[in-house]
């Protein structure tokens, strides 16, 4: 029996009953069990989970960990995430009241991929890789539109190239303005019917709970 | 079209599952050098192929 | 909730992590013998492009020292080196090495 790891919450409450608790320090990480030898990758799986998750979030505001992350018990828990916990209390406790939202916008085209043959030394290949991923082909009107209508609705908001076909952006939105962005984002999808995005949430703290998502 | 968007939504969903959130150091961590570089997705990889292997000496 | 334009168009523009999931492999010995090179080397194509994602995230970041983008470059390069090698060695295209993963993705 392991426990596969959702997310990190600062009250009990807002686990139980969707899901287990396993304390770690004075936070309580959300569990469910499964047995050892059922594959992580199973499709089922990972839709209860994300069932759970979703459940979570509309109790309160939590620090998502990656999935895949797997226990046997408390302890092994907090070794593995005992350092933590710090940090993520003064995450939940400054943004208890905000979700995230995120907006993917697709590209019009994908930027060319760099070949290495071209290139002589990994410096100038990884620059040439980092270079192309930023790809300048997203609708800048509709950029526009979204600094516009969505951004002001935003406690704060993070653009990010993920890859050369798209753009993204990460956003923490107060609970009660939940309303108004799915709003604004209805109408920039009239006013911008032909600009491939799509918004999504809400959200655990993902993007902005994480230093490496920088 | 609700097809279309109910794919999007799952593979919308998945992708906040798999590939967002915090990563726990120590947890399918590869380096380059020194520079670490963390991602989950081989932990799923790997733990379906270790299936296969178990259920084919079966 | 989700909100969006164009879903084709997002499918096939977008890079959801979905693909990371592998299909379900059979458990047949004489089908996991013969599918096992091709298991074998999509694993380490995903490898490859999740470890370039990575790198271009800590590009991203901008705290990277110069021997290190050069380190993270040349292992990259090198990676694409050995692919094509064993891609060789098995007589295996880039169409082969595309698992049909989940019910659209493919790695690309």
């Amino acid at each position: 029996m392991k426990w596969v790891v959702i997310g990190a919450h600062l009250k009990r409450e807002d686990v139980e009953p969707i899901a287990n608790v396993i304390p770690i320090g004075d936070l309580f990480l959300s569990a469910v069990p499964i047995d050892d030898d059922r594959p992580l990758g199973d499709r089922d799986l990972l839709m209860q989970v994300a069932d759970v998750r979703a459940k979570l979030l509309d109790r309160a505001t939590f620090v998502a960990i990656r999935y895949g992350f797997a226990v046997r018990d408390a302890a092994e828990a907090t070794s593995k995430c005992g350092g933590l916990t710090t940090r993520w209390r003064a995450l939940i406790e400054a943004h208890r009241d905000e979700v995230e939202m995120t907006l993917k916008i697709a590209a019009a085209a994908p930027t060319a991929r760099p070949n290495r043959h071209d290139f002589s030394s990994g410096a100038e290949y990884m620059r040439a890789l980092h270079a192309s991923a930023h790809t300048a082909d997203v609708d800048p009107s509709f950029r526009d539109g979204v600094e516009r209508a969505l951004v002001p609705l935003t406690t704060q908001h993070r653009w990010m190239h993920r890859d050369r076909s798209s753009m993204e952006l990460a956003m923490l939105v107060r609970r009660r303005d939940l309303e108004k962005i799915l709003d604004a984002g209805e109408k920039l999808r009239k006013e911008f019917a032909a600009v491939p995005f799509l918004l999504s949430g809400p959200w655990p703290l993902e993007v902005f709970a994480d230093d490496h998502q920088q | 079209m609700a097809d279309e968007s109910q794919e999007i939504t799952l593979l919308e969903t998945l992708d906040h599952l798999l590939d967002r959130g915090v990563v726990i150091a120590g947890e399918a961590t590869i380096s380059i050098g020194d520079v670490d570089l963390l991602y989950l997705g081989l932990n799923i990889v790997l733990a379906n192929i270790d299936a296969v292997a178990r259920s084919s000496q079966k | 909730m989700i909100i969006s334009n164009e879903e084709e168009r997002l499918r096939q523009s977008l890079t959801f992590a979905e693909p990371s999931i592998p299909q379900r492999i059979s458990a047949d010995p004489e089908v996991v013998e013969n599918g096992l090179a091709k298991l074998v080397l999509s694993i380490i194509e995903l490898v490859r492009r999740l470890l370039e994602k990575q790198a271009l995230r800590r590009m991203d970041a901008g705290n990277l020292t110069d021997q290190e983008v050069e380190r993270l470059g040349a292992s990259l390069m090198k990676l694409e080196e050995k692919m094509e090698e064993l891609k060789g060695v098995f007589g295996l295209t880039d169409d082969d090495l595309n698992l049909k993963l989940g019910p659209v993705r493919s790695l690309e």
